[in-house]
């Protein structure tokens, strides 16, 4: 990737250790240049969340997703291993497979007609003696596949660039929290039909950051906090701690605002589901051992895992993945992850109380909507200004504390730092960073959970 | 969708019910939840109702118990929606939108001895934040009449769009 002369000011993140003081420019929300450089160097260098296993879990099922602005075609094929083709004819380009998803052998291309089988070999070519007829031609017009695919606790992810480290490498710490969730009932977790699909006018870094963001929950959440008081549960901003993982990836956990059903009670989730949630605590603690069985039942996540995926481990568990369609419109779709042996009533109250905070129509997912449009109308507010020193966002809350080596809370801003370090070195612009004073030489990251 | 056919009226809770009742009932509906007017709306369901929206790609027979949904409301979250919207810490609908609403199609279909299903069209238009945004798809409630009228048991928007357009987000009654 050649490096364009730079039209945005530099640089996009001043770190200043003297003045503890932490700024984002906001050029990185709204920028075409900064969205094309990040199409070509964070979305196509990186390990992607491309969907989970089980949403295709029979020979011949597919979907198809657009990741990076590329169709995709997400498939297991006829003797059952997962593929992920571009969504493109290898004849003239046309989108291949036109449903959204389905079962089939064969995807054939109506244009001129030529089929494929879903391992991605070339079927037949209609009047394929107008062709040199070598075997080479033939294998060389297969379907293309994705450069990398790997699968890690059924998440699938796939690379555009063949050399991407191992997908465990790239996931590092966040691995493990992935694997928590797969851990939480002893047959394992499946995702369900019925996916949230919405668009929000925003630039997908700040749906990266609310979900970061511990700070918001009070505030932007005040009628939600108010719900789950009435229904008899205290909303405490106590031991919740935000660590970033490394690779971008953060991790907030969360003791004080809600439970989760199977894993942490609370009174509006009713006396039978008590008596669940007690009957499967003490079945994890016989099969993880207390230590483990306290991290994976006993507090909630929301783990990001650079650059498109956020699980949230809050009321039920939601896959949300994020596409960037424009510097201020951002795409997100979202499943629900549920144990694969649940209790009918457990699952109608999972799905109940997932739905109810969770997604564009619940009581909290909207007014994280909201903060994150408003933002990006209002950071137009400083854009090319005489000033160029205000078109910056504060991201500094935390570094007292940071710099003495404590723990940030998750109400500071301490994942979103992570996130942004990252994103500067990812998305390779000269100078993107600036740092003032004496820098920690490293920075707090991750904690024992094994 | 299920199959609705059009009858003018169907016979239940011992009285016959036409169509141009319900249709009086659904546009004063609309007409209210245009005015804003939350406890007018909540007057409109028998305790114990149910309000739910499916996502996008549902298909007929998928129960929101077994799947993914945009609104899943039993009636205490009928409730808090009710209660969130009244405030004014609701930040998505602060100020509010404006909507205006269309019903139309209305069928009615007999379903059991004191309740009966209403199928209709919906387009909802919004405008908010400098946008407009048109919301399209079907109703299909459940109605109960009572002495002193109809009352919701269920109700129900399906959407006809393919995913939510941008800043289309259902922070407001669909
Ligand atoms: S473009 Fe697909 S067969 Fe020609
Ligand atoms: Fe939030």
């Amino acid at each position: 990737m050649g490096s364009n002369p730079r039209t945005v000011p530099a640089p996009m993140i001043v770190e200043d250790w003297d003045q503890l003081t932490f700024r984002v420019n906001r050029e990185a929300y709204r920028s075409a240049e900064i969205f094309t450089r990040e199409r070509g160097w964070v979305w196509t260098h990186t390990w992607l969340y491309l969907g989970h296993e089980t949403e295709i879990p029979n020979p011949n099922d597919f979907k198809v997703r657009t990741l990076g602005g590329r169709p995709l075609i997400f498939c297991r094929d006829t003797a059952g291993e997962v593929h992920a083709f571009l969504n493109s004819c290898p004849h003239r380009g046309t989108v291949l497979c036109r449903e959204s998803e389905g079962s089939t052998r064969l995807f054939q291309c109506f244009y001129h007609a030529w089929t494929f089988r879903n391992n991605g070999d070339l079927a037949a070519i209609p009047d394929a003696d107008a062709y040199e007829s070598s075997d080479e031609f033939k294998a060389s017009m297969g379907l293309r596949s994705v450069p990398r695919l790997e699968i890690h606790e059924g998440y699938v992810f796939v690379a555009f660039d063949p050399d991407v480290p191992p997908l465990l490498e790239h996931l590092g710490d966040a691995a493990d929290y992935m694997t928590m969730i797969e851990q939480q009932h002893v047959g394992g977790m499946t995702t369900l039909p019925g996916t949230q699909q919405y668009s929000v006018r925003g630039n997908w870094k700040l749906a990266v950051e609310n979900a970061m963001d511990g700070y918001h929950f009070a505030p932007t959440h005040n009628t939600f906090v108010g719900y789950l008081r009435e229904s008899g549960f205290a909303v405490t901003d106590d031991n919740q701690y935000a660590y970033n993982l490394g690779n971008g990836h953060g991790l907030l956990v969360l003791t004080g605002h809600g439970g989760r059903i199977s894993m942490l009670w609370e009174p509006r989730f009713g006396e039978d589901e008590r008596v669940r949630t007690e009957q499967h605590r003490a079945e994890m603690t016989q099969r993880l051992g207390e230590k483990r069985a306290h991290y994976v039942a006993d507090e909630s996540h929301i783990l990001f895992v650079f650059p498109n995926l956020l699980l949230f481990d809050i009321e039920g568990l939601s896959i949300r993945q994020l596409e960037p369609v424009a510097p201020d419109q951002t795409d997100v779709r979202a499943w629900q992850l549920v144990p694969r042996d649940e209790d009918p009533a457990a699952r109608a109250l999972r799905m109940k109380t997932v739905v109810s905070f969770v997604g564009p129509g619940g009581l909290a997912t909207p007014d994280d909507i909201e903060a994150y449009e408003a933002v990006q109308r209002g950071i137009q507010a400083t854009a090319g200004t005489a000033a160029p020193e205000l078109d910056y966002s504060d991201m500094s809350r935390g570094m007292a504390d940071e710099v003495k080596g404590a723990q940030g809370r998750s109400t500071d801003e301490g994942a979103m730092r992570g996130f942004w370090r990252h994103w500067v070195d990812a998305v390779g612009i000269d100078d993107g960073l600036a740092v003032h004073g004496e820098r920690p030489t490293t920075f707090l990251e991750g904690r024992d959970v094994r | 969708m299920t199959a609705i056919t059009g009858t003018h009226s169907v016979h239940c809770g011992g009285r016959t019910i036409t169509r141009p009742e319900v249709e009086d009932f659904l546009y004063s509906e609309a007409d209210i939840l245009d005015r804003w007017d939350y406890d007018g709306w909540l007057a409109l369901f028998e305790p114990g109702a149910r309000y739910e929206i499916p996502t996008t790609d549902y298909r007929p027979g998928w129960s929101p118990h077994e799947t993914g949904s945009f609104v899943d409301d039993d009636w205490d979250l009928i409730l808090a929606r009710v209660k969130r919207l009244k405030s004014r810490k609701a930040h998505a609908e602060n100020p509010h939108s404006r909507t205006h609403r269309l019903v139309s199609n209305v069928r009615l279909s007999e379903h059991t001895e004191d309740s009966f299903r209403v199928a209709a069209s919906f387009v909802v238009h919004r405008a908010r934040d400098g946008r407009f945004d048109a919301y399209v798809g079907w109703y299909e409630h459940v109605l109960v009449p009572t002495g002193d009228g109809l009352r919701f048991r269920l109700r129900r928007s399906i959407l006809g769009h393919e995913s939510l357009a941008a800043g289309a987000r259902l922070s407001f009654i669909l």
